[in-house]
């Protein structure tokens, strides 16, 4: 449209990274939107680099395109300067390709990753002139609708959204779509339009449901329509073989975050981590052919030029005859100088002996994740690894020639004690002289913690956040810890960011009013440090007289109605509670007994 | 093995890219080419690819070069025909040429480059020729013009860039706006960007422009030095 194009190219000339508002990449579909019956913005709330990252995305763009009358085009959140711009010049939010404005799309489809990107659906929607109230928005406003991991537990956002699908879209979307163009055409509005749309398997109508509380705890979910089911259970795709995959994806222009090929070996995951909500709400576990994977592989690397392959899944080397499927892949590869990786690594021979496979020459650093530094603790979030297996896999990379070693930590576990604490800063310096020992060398360690955040649909939604103030502590005991460790690299999540973060994966509805409210004073971006504003999001609470701590920080019982009790994800509550127990009883769960549908 | 210059435009659509992304586009356009590229050795084996100088950041061109080499016989028509199509909308390829295998490398060869800047008001307002032909005269008249680089180790380096503004002059075509056109010393030898150059005018500007201009940037052409004398890239080929 001449109006955006004239005023945008001013602002482009004025801002950083302007590519990141230019659509056109190479690999977008060009479609014409005047011939489509229906149009949906596909939304990210962050930056360009992070959304162009995310392979969801990828994988909905694509599937959803491939259907000739719906027209799907991209829109991610405008930098803080762009934005200024934007406001400044009166140009709203517009979408990638088409440069249409967001409110003239049919629907607009927010993906919902992280808790922390909450303020910047708000500020988008806003920035493209839709009120953010769904009970405020009119006929022509576009249907807003919310995907992703978030949508398992999406309360606090419950009253901007006019509806979420849980579980996988790429079939459930389409559909979606399609009815919304027949009920359009049939002149259906409003909460009949909403009504109808229910009835497809994974929506969540939030307006048909109704929290009740009593004495400021939840007690319940009211149905407002009768008709609208008891529980919402996800989609899930039945057959990821008979499902396409995006084989020639867009490739920016400018560096995303993760710039690579990647191609997804399966979903789910049989470890059964019980902080994990990845592995539980992706169950049942379904992985792609051998085939399937090769082909893929090789039409990705053709249609984009990518030099590196990423071999994604929760836990890639869990694939069966993982080490079979690399040597295919290399095979079918061969002569295209592409390098095949793998997300992480598992603290076993196995995954290192892999590792091995896909790097022949130089090796920088492998990445770990054991969470837990004592055994005990391990044993208590079920990550089956004694301290020798540990020893072993790191004495096989040493030998191999790695230079060091990536380590994820977390704390704030429930049942953690001072000695666990420790027990990361001594794990590090057995490893440090170790490797030492047999490298006679010194190596390159960096140690990343994180602070245990509880999640929807996992056997720890019922614990409690660790407060901040001894969060605070726990860091410090590290810190003083790794005083005396030289070359080695210690870094921590923002213990503030986390405590939000938890407010809002464990929140209900009655947070709405405080997440309009930070964002009305200024927040944005929240999961950048350099825009996160802590003090006027503890002003939001303040004013509306709400205790963030309550939110994360409250222990839920077992017969607690909790705030996502409506939202099925496909494993029930029982299995959690019964996870709960053994947890405490330090009892480790097998793969197999975990899931009935395992490999 | 063969070694192939070429060379190509690039239009408004992809003038928001940087350097570094054009090198990693050609990299990737060049792989889905199928063409057999040459690579480096070592631990990190990137394409055997360089551009003949740095293109800035909001510059449209037009006679740009880059060279590659390849494993095998690669005629100039089957480069043209394999990687023509790979490259995106905003980059065309304008000629190839087979190149000596032992000829210096192509960003040692360019020492200028021609430059022309347009401002563009946004508005109806309109920006006096006469401010910009005496603001360039002042930047001519000056012997030492400072910039602050980053030099090694977080400092700072000052260096003086008046030697690398060869020529500043402004043009009015009849009935259109104002350009400036820059002759500016480019390349491993040292160089200043036009954008520098653009900034320092407005800042002698002594009334500024008019709020909201932005410059629109082209580069014209590429230079090499041959017997102190400045000539066209394209001979060089």
């Amino acid at each position: 449209m001449p109006a955006v194009d004239g005023k945008l190219e001013a602002i482009l000339a004025r801002v950083r990274k302007p590519a990141r508002y230019l659509g056109n990449e190479w690999n977008v579909w060009h479609k014409d939107h005047t011939r489509a019956k229906v149009k949906m913005a596909l939304a990210f709330p962050d930056l360009y680099e992070v959304a162009m990252s995310n392979q969801g995305l990828k994988i909905l763009y694509d599937s959803v395109n491939r259907q000739e009358e719906i027209f799907m085009d991209r829109v991610f959140a405008p930098a803080v300067d762009m934005e200024e711009m934007m406001r400044e010049h009166d140009l709203p939010l517009f979408a990638l390709e088409s440069r249409l404005p967001v409110a003239d799309f049919d629907a607009v489809g927010f993906s919902l990753q992280y808790e922390l990107s909450y303020s910047n659906v708000l500020n988008m929607l806003n920035l493209a002139g839709i009120p953010i109230y769904s009970s405020e928005r009119r006929e022509n406003d576009p249907l807003v609708i919310g995907g992703g991991p978030c949508t398992y537990n999406p309360e606090p956002l419950a009253p901007f959204f006019d509806l979420f699908l849980l579980g996988e879209a790429e079939e459930a979307l389409p559909e979606l779509l399609n009815k919304l163009a027949d009920l359009k055409a049939r002149g259906i509005a409003g909460n009949e339009l909403l009504f109808e749309l229910s009835s497809l398997e994974g929506v969540y109508v939030p307006v048909f449901y109704r929290p009740v509380y009593r004495d400021g705890i939840l007690i319940g979910m009211e149905r407002t329509d009768p008709r609208a089911p008891a529980v919402v259970k996800k989609r899930a795709v039945k057959d990821l073989d008979s499902v396409p995959y995006p084989d020639a994806p867009i490739v920016p222009y400018i560096q995303s975050i993760h710039d690579r090929a990647v191609v997804e070996l399966f979903r789910g995951c049989r470890r059964g981590c019980r902080f994990c909500q990845a592995g539980f709400v992706f169950r049942p576990v379904r992985r792609r052919s051998r085939e399937k994977i090769v082909e893929t592989a090789q039409r990705i690397i053709r249609s984009t030029g990518y030099e590196e392959l990423s071999l994604s899944s929760l836990s890639s080397t869990d694939y069966p005859q993982i080490d079979r499927l690399i040597n295919e892949i290399n095979e079918a590869l061969e002569g295209e100088m592409t390098r095949c990786t793998l997300p992480s690594l598992r603290l076993d021979s196995y995954s290192i002996k892999l590792a091995d496979q896909l790097h022949q020459g130089r090796r920088s650093s492998l990445t770990f994740a054991p969470e837990a530094a004592s055994e005990r603790l391990r044993r208590f979030i079920n990550k089956d690894l004694s301290e020798d297996e540990i020893f072993s896999a790191l004495g096989d990379a040493i030998e191999a020639g790695w230079q060091g070693f990536k380590l994820y930590f977390m704390i704030g576990l429930p049942t953690e004690k001072r000695e666990d604490i420790e027990a990361i800063v001594t794990m590090c310096r057995d490893i440090r002289r170790y490797f030492e020992d047999r490298a006679k060398r010194k190596p390159k360690i960096s140690v990343s913690v994180a602070t245990f955040v509880p999640k929807a649909h996992t056997p720890f939604q019922w614990e409690p956040q660790l407060p901040m103030s001894e969060v605070f502590k726990r860091q410090q005991i590290l810190r003083d810890g790794f005083k005396s460790m030289p070359g080695v690299d210690l870094s921590w999540h923002d213990a503030e960011a986390s405590l939000l973060e938890a407010v809002f994966a464990r929140g209900d509805r009655s947070l709405a009013s405080a997440l309009e409210k930070a964002w009305r004073l200024g927040c944005r971006f929240d999961g950048w440090s350099e825009h996160f504003n802590f003090r006027l999001w503890e002003q939001a609470f303040f004013e509306l007289n709400l205790d963030a701590e309550n939110y994360a920080c409250r222990r839920y019982s077992y017969d607690e109605v909790l705030p996502w009790d409506h939202l099925h994800c496909g494993v029930g509550k029982e299995f959690f509670i019964r996870e709960h127990r053994r947890a405490m009883a330090e009892d480790f769960t097998q793969g197999e007994s975990n899931d009935p549908d395992s490999f | 093995m063969t070694r192939i210059r070429f060379s190509f435009s690039r239009k408004s659509q992809l003038k928001h890219i940087s350097h570094l992304d054009m090198v990693r586009l050609f990299h990737r356009a060049l792989r889905r080419s199928g063409l057999p590229l040459a690579y480096s050795k070592g631990y990190n084996p990137h394409p055997r690819f360089n551009l003949a100088a740095p293109l800035p950041l909001e510059t449209t061109a037009e006679e740009e070069f880059g060279e590659i080499f390849f494993e095998e016989e690669v005629s100039q028509e089957r480069f043209l025909k394999g990687l023509g199509p790979q490259l995106p909308d905003g980059l065309e390829l304008t000629g190839a040429f087979r190149v000596d295998l032992k000829a210096p490398a192509l960003p040692a060869l360019v020492k200028a480059a021609l430059y022309w800047a347009q401002p563009v008001t946004g508005t109806q307002a309109e920006v006096e020729p006469e401010a910009i032909r005496e603001a360039l005269r002042k930047i001519i008249s000056q012997k030492e013009i400072i910039a602050t680089r980053p030099g090694k180790k977080q400092k700072k380096r000052r260096i003086n860039v008046r030697p690398f503004i060869i020529d500043l002059e402004l043009n009015i075509a009849a009935g259109r706006t104002p350009a400036v056109k820059m002759l500016l010393k480019v390349g491993s030898e040292g160089g200043v960007s036009p954008g520098f150059v653009i900034h320092r005018l407005e800042e002698e500007m002594e009334k500024g422009l008019p709020e909201g201009t932005y410059w629109c940037l082209h580069r014209e052409r590429l230079y090499l030095e041959e017997d102190e004398v400045l000539r066209p890239l394209s001979e060089g080929m």
